[in-house]
């Protein structure tokens, strides 16, 4: 067991050890798509809500961006392996959109939903749930993510409702498209990165 | 001198290795995934991955999705044992090499 071509072919092996735990793990994180898709959704509900005066516009909207996500996230699993990163993922976004529908849901029917408080916990929310991600993930894109949330949910506590409306449309725009298509690119690299890693293994 | 490890003819396969070393990622994948993945062919994948299950180091699921059979490996408490140990035993003979 001293001979070089041994000790390279034992080297060799813990190198395939270590690659292949690391492209099973590379699988788990496709969900910049999720970001970009419920940005849409946020901006369609608010131009209906504002330009319609449509008071089913927001419970409309975000039904049918709950159901495309449950869709497209189901299809992109079966093709995809689970891990346990990835559940933790689904485990917090589904939680904060549950309580937010819940929420925001009572509020509305009991008339005691208005502008300030609504961004408020919309922002809060959502920077909790960026935040816990980034952690988890280590990602200090989508810890900025959190900040500007967090930053939106103070604002909206502090301004008049104009200025209000105005940032809740710019943290949409910056964390929900604009971070959502960097997530998508990262990824789209990230796998084109793993494809040409991999090769052909022989028993 | 303390004797050297015997590495696990099972998992020392290379192709073997790193469907194990995949499954311990990961809490269960689909045939298709492990074959796009490690690259080789259904048969030779099929065939080590019965080698595998009969080692009892990977359980199988088939079942069906949207009517297209879907079959699902996930690696055994046994496995990641003895994935584990394999590692061991790999770095020993490793240090032993460089030692030497």
């Amino acid at each position: 067991m001293t001979s070089n071509a041994e000790k390279m072919d034992l080297k060799d092996r813990l190198s395939l050890i270590e690659s292949m735990i690391a492209e099973g793990r590379r699988t788990t994180e496709s969900w910049g798509w999720t970001f970009v898709l419920w940005g849409v959704a946020y901006y369609i509900a608010i131009a209906w809500s504002a330009l319609g005066q449509s008071s089913i516009a927001w419970s409309v909207t975000m039904t049918v961006a709950g159901v495309l996500t449950g869709v497209i996230a189901s299809r992109i699993a079966g093709r995809h392996p689970g891990t346990t990163t990835g559940r933790a993922m689904a485990a917090i976004w589904i939680a904060m959109g549950i309580s937010m529908f819940i929420l925001m849901m009572c509020l509305g029917i009991t008339g005691r939903l208005e502008l300030h408080m609504a961004v408020a916990i919309v922002a809060a929310m959502l920077g909790t749930a960026n935040a816990t991600s980034s952690i988890i993930l280590k990602w200090k894109m989508q810890f900025a993510s959190a900040v500007v949330w967090w930053a939106a949910m103070v604002t909206a506590l502090f301004t008049s409702e104009y200025v209000t409306g105005i940032v809740f449309l710019v943290a949409i725009f910056f964390c929900q498209i604009v971070f959502g298509i960097y997530g998508m690119i990262s990824e789209s690299r990230r796998h084109k990165g793993g494809a040409s890693a991999q090769g052909a293994y022989h028993a | 001198m303390p004797e050297l490890p015997e590495l696990n003819p099972v998992i020392h396969g290379k192709l073997r290795l790193a469907l194990l070393s995949l499954l311990s990622s990961v809490e269960e994948a689909e045939f298709t995934w492990l074959r796009s993945k490690t690259g080789s062919t259904d048969g030779n994948l099929g065939a080590q991955l019965l080698k595998l299950e009969e080692a009892g180091y990977v359980a199988v699921e088939k079942k069906f999705v949207q009517r297209k059979p879907q079959t699902l490996y996930r690696m055994t408490d046994n496995g990641r044992t003895a994935l584990t140990d394999y590692v061991q035993a790999l770095k020993q003979l490793l240090g032993a090499a460089i030692e030497s």
